[in-house]
């Protein structure tokens, strides 16, 4: 089975990817409670992120992965949402 | 002294049935025009339904070479001017053609033609490289947006000023904005003002998906452009155009023309917050109204009828009830307030218009057109929605107001004859 | 908002973005000197259309100029207009971090006449290669044309009118028109102007329609306007926003007001119809000098449209002639956008940062690979010319039918 876990360095490189920041994953990991809009990242970025990850897994993310606000809150909601599939 | 602005014709092509008279009836009688997309075959799209118009254009009498080189929406504007003007009784021959203009909205122009081409010159989106041979060669027509001013004024002769405005979903609100400060300036004496969108290809739909700002409930499409309802999920697509002659007061009263009613007032602002997104307090609309209602000096107590945006998305509605009370305060309560995106769908730039032409209608006939599908209330939109049932009113000053990605918020204030306080 | 004191509309702040400079100085360097920058077109798949030679934009420096999460957010010509819009409001004094004391104050004004044309391709293609689920969120913000205005706003706090005139080339015209009107209706200031992207594949197979695109592979031969050469028009990228301000605001908080905009007209007279021009240019100019009070001997230097293509020019230089009579014959007349091409929109605002910038240099610039002229025209050729430049005269024609024109004067318009 391959694994699915979203680990932080994921997330810098789906935020780098699908919203254009440039974030570290040490940040992300040493304080994954700051907001994703102190981060630069806007709602139509997470949608983005989410819709990456969606079509990467082929698997629909709950209606609240987009409005997250922290990447500690996503990260849980992502990796348990996938554990399940 | 100060000119004002008279409407002098209508025109509109919409869901339902084109002509002002269809229009009308489908929205008195609350019947809506929402259905599944046959456009295109919609399959694999979140939102698959949309307000589409049955349009045939060499039915209305366009010739091969607009009906085959201009884009769709570019035909609804015409078939709607022709309407308008024939409606206005304006000799546009006999004008001084310097005198004429056009202000003409439109939000995504001709995207739906440019998709076509795009799908046959990258051979399905199999090459970024593009094959120019098997495009269109006239594609540069649905290239540039101001191909929609351009024909308008080529079909009725206008040499004055001859704009397009694009500002996403309030163009058609600021077209005839635009329109309304170009003759109150002395530009013009006639302008042809209104908009047009034909929005309803997969690339549009898709970004509107992408935002989840669509409603998904492809089951039942007659019931799914819900503004200000509870259970409201997003905003139905919709198509069509809607053009009014616009004239200056003296202009139109000399020639003995029909005079529907003036424009008043009209102002924009940009919300500066997000591209998309609205605030809750929705101050720059409310200052939008505000700046309106100064310019026909006017109080809020004024307004009789509020022609919402209601899109049918969460926070639009939200955030025009607050502008809307922001600027109305108490009377904001004893105001009726309705969406007809409910009934024609939101045809992006298109809808500003078409909503401007609803706004005239009413006050032609004295009549509040409904909310359909309005049943169960949201504690956070405590308006009058006028649900389901048009509603006989005295009509004075009627205001239409508007949200457009990119943050821009635009009211236009219509004033039927006898309204005027000053 | 009306007020009873006079509100002259004046520029107090230049930015651009062009194929010959970042920058006003460094575009004004190469204007002075007229330094031809027309090329091949080098972006990646663009190389097998006919359409060989353009004005690009090189060395864009997003993440100095703006922010680099905009390159995923956004179209190339938003970025243009954003990195112009912040030049032009550092340039007037304007460019805090923080936003405006007075949000509503301030409102932006672009024209667009190609869209997000790149961005929208890449999501095209996401859409038929791969399906409609891949096509990403900022689709619906960044291929129409309002985005940069919008953009604008947001980033500066601006919550002034804010407008987009969708236009052919005389839009950008129209454009700082429509800024210097809502000053004079009662807005503190409006950041103006318009940049263009036209050159991404699909968008320039769009543009090929246009017959009057030249389509020469030589970068000195393919834009000859007045000559007896003229091939058509190269198109370029970039443009230029301008702060257009009310002149009291200005002085009160010390800015220097560099021209005012005194008069503008705008005709139509059919898409294609260049003999048909002659007659709509000349009453556009006819309205621009009677809005500015403005008498035809007055004006000092002419920025024409230069189209290039040979019925469009002459019927450019009669329009002239028809409106300045004999003095059409001895004013100093100037096309810039020879040596880097024409922005679609941006083109006239370009022109009118030229203007702006000659008046107060005292020179009138060149109009580079244009030596041979085929008309009755004083037009300035290879080197710079010196001359006392109070008023300018800017002109523009649109593709689609639209002609413009703008009246700019040196300084400000209240002593006057």
């Amino acid at each position: 089975m391959i694994t699915t876990e979203l680990t932080y360095g994921d997330l810098a490189a789906l935020i780098k990817q699908s919203a254009g920041v440039t974030v570290a994953p040490e940040q992300l990991a040493g304080s994954p409670e700051t907001p994703f809009s102190g981060l630069g990242v806007d709602s139509l970025g997470l949608l983005g992120i989410v819709g990456e990850l969606e079509n990467r897994h082929g698997v629909a993310l709950p209606t609240d992965a987009e409005r997250c606000k922290t990447p500690a809150e996503f990260v849980a909601l992502v990796n348990n949402a996938l554990a399940g599939v | 002294m100060t000119r004002r602005v008279a409407v002098t014709g209508i025109g509109v092509v919409a869901p339902g049935g084109a002509g002002t008279a269809a229009f009308w009836d489908l929205l008195t009688q609350g019947r809506t025009a929402t259905r599944g997309i046959t456009l295109f075959d919609p399959a694999g799209l979140r939102s698959r339904i949309a307000a589409e118009c049955d349009f045939d254009p060499y039915a209305h009498g366009l010739s091969a070479e607009l009906s085959r080189h201009t884009d769709r929406y570019v035909q609804f504007a015409v078939v709607a001017a022709g309407e308008a003007v024939r409606d206005s009784g304006l000799d546009t021959a006999a004008e001084n053609p310097w005198r004429v203009g056009v202000s003409l909205g439109s939000a995504v122009g001709g995207t739906t033609r440019l998709e076509h081409d795009y799908v046959l010159v990258s051979e399905r989106g199999a090459r970024w490289d593009v094959d120019h041979r098997a495009a269109d060669p006239k594609l540069h027509l649905a290239f540039a947006p101001s191909t929609l001013a351009s024909v308008v004024a080529e079909e009725y002769g206008a040499q004055g000023p001859v704009q397009t405005v694009s500002t996403g979903c309030t163009s058609g609100l600021d077209a005839v904005g635009y329109a309304f400060h170009t003759i109150e300036e002395g530009r013009a004496d006639v302008v042809i003002a209104g908009a047009s969108d034909s929005p309803i290809s997969p690339i549009t739909m898709a970004c509107f998906d992408a935002i989840k700002a669509t409603s998904p409930d492809n089951d039942d499409p007659e019931h799914a452009s819900k503004p200000f309802d509870n259970r409201r999920n997003g905003f139905v697509m919709g198509e069509g155009a809607a053009v009014l002659v616009l004239e200056e007061y003296e202009h139109a009263r000399a020639r003995g023309a029909h005079i529907y009613c003036e424009i008043s007032g009209y102002a924009t602002y940009g919300n500066a917050y997000h591209m998309t997104g609205l605030t809750g307090e929705g101050l720059e609309m409310a200052r939008a109204i505000d700046t309106a209602l100064d310019q026909a000096r006017l109080d809020p107590t004024a307004i009789d009828y509020v022609n919402a945006h209601g899109s049918g998305t969460r926070q639009n509605d939200r955030h025009e009830t607050a502008a809307v009370k922001r600027s109305l305060g108490a009377h904001a309560y004893d105001t009726p307030m309705s969406s007809i995106k409910s009934m024609v769908g939101h045809s992006l730039g298109a809808i500003g218009a078409i909503e401007v032409a609803a706004c005239v209608l009413a006050l032609q006939h004295q009549v509040v057109p409904p909310t359909a599908n309005y049943e169960i209330p949201d504690p956070e939109c405590d308006l009058d929605y006028v649900p389901r049932t048009a509603r006989p009113r005295k009509l004075r000053n009627v205001l239409s107001v508007g949200s457009g990605f990119g943050g821009f918020q635009s009211a236009v204030l219509l004033t039927g004859p006898g309204g005027r306080t000053r | 908002m009306s007020t009873q004191r006079p509100r002259p509309a004046v520029v107090t702040g230049i930015g651009v973005i062009a194929p010959n400079g970042l920058r006003t100085d460094a575009y004004w360097k190469s204007v002075r000197e007229g330094l031809g920058v027309l090329g091949r077109i080098t972006r990646e798949g663009c190389e097998h259309l006919p359409l060989k030679v353009a004005g690009q934009v090189e060395g864009f420096d997003a993440s100095a100029l703006i922010d680099e999460r905009f390159l995923v957010q956004t179209d190339r010509f938003t970025h243009y207009a954003m990195a112009a819009a912040a030049l032009a409001l550092d340039d007037a004094g304007l460019g805090h971090e923080e936003g405006p004391e007075e949000p509503f104050d301030i409102g932006v004004v672009t024209a667009a006449g190609s869209g997000g044309g790149e961005f929208g391709q890449r999501e095209l293609q996401k859409l038929w290669g791969q399906g409609s689920k891949f096509v990403g969120p900022y689709q619906s913000i960044a291929w129409f044309y309002a985005a940069s205005t919008g953009q604008i706003s947001i980033r500066h706090g601006f919550k002034g009118p804010c407008g987009v005139v969708a236009s052919d080339e005389a839009g950008g015209l129209d454009a700082v028109a429509h800024a210097a009107r809502a000053v004079r209706r009662g807005t503190g200031a409006v950041v103006v102007g318009a940049a263009e992207a036209p050159l991404a594949p699909y968008s320039m197979v769009c543009q090929l329609g246009y017959r009057e695109l030249s389509t020469v592979d030589d970068p000195d031969r393919a834009y000859r306007p007045f000559t007896a050469k003229a091939c058509g028009f190269v198109p370029a990228e970039g443009g230029a926003m301008l702060v257009v301000e009310d002149e009291t605001r200005a002085l009160d908080r010390g800015a220097t007001v560099r021209a005012t905009v005194a008069g503008h007209g705008a005709t139509f007279t059919g898409a294609s119809r260049w003999k048909e021009s002659r007659e709509g240019l000349a009453q556009a100019i006819r309205v621009a000098l009677d809005e500015a009070g403005c008498a035809p001997e007055e004006i000092d230097v002419v920025f024409p449209d230069a189209l290039g293509v040979p019925e469009a020019d002459r019927a450019e230089a009669l329009a002239i002639t028809d409106v300045l009579g004999a003095h059409a014959k001895r004013v100093p007349v100037t096309a810039p956008k020879t040596g880097y091409g024409r922005a679609y929109c941006g083109a006239p605002v370009l022109d009118t940062a030229a203007a702006v910038l000659a008046m107060e240099h005292g020179l009138v610039p060149p109009t580079p690979h244009v030596y041979d002229i085929d008309c009755d025209l004083d037009v300035v050729m290879s080197r710079a010319r010196p001359a006392e430049l109070r008023t300018a005269l800017v002109l523009s024609r649109g593709l689609m039918g639209s002609n413009a024109a703008l009246v700019v004067r040196r300084g400000g318009g209240l002593a006057r």
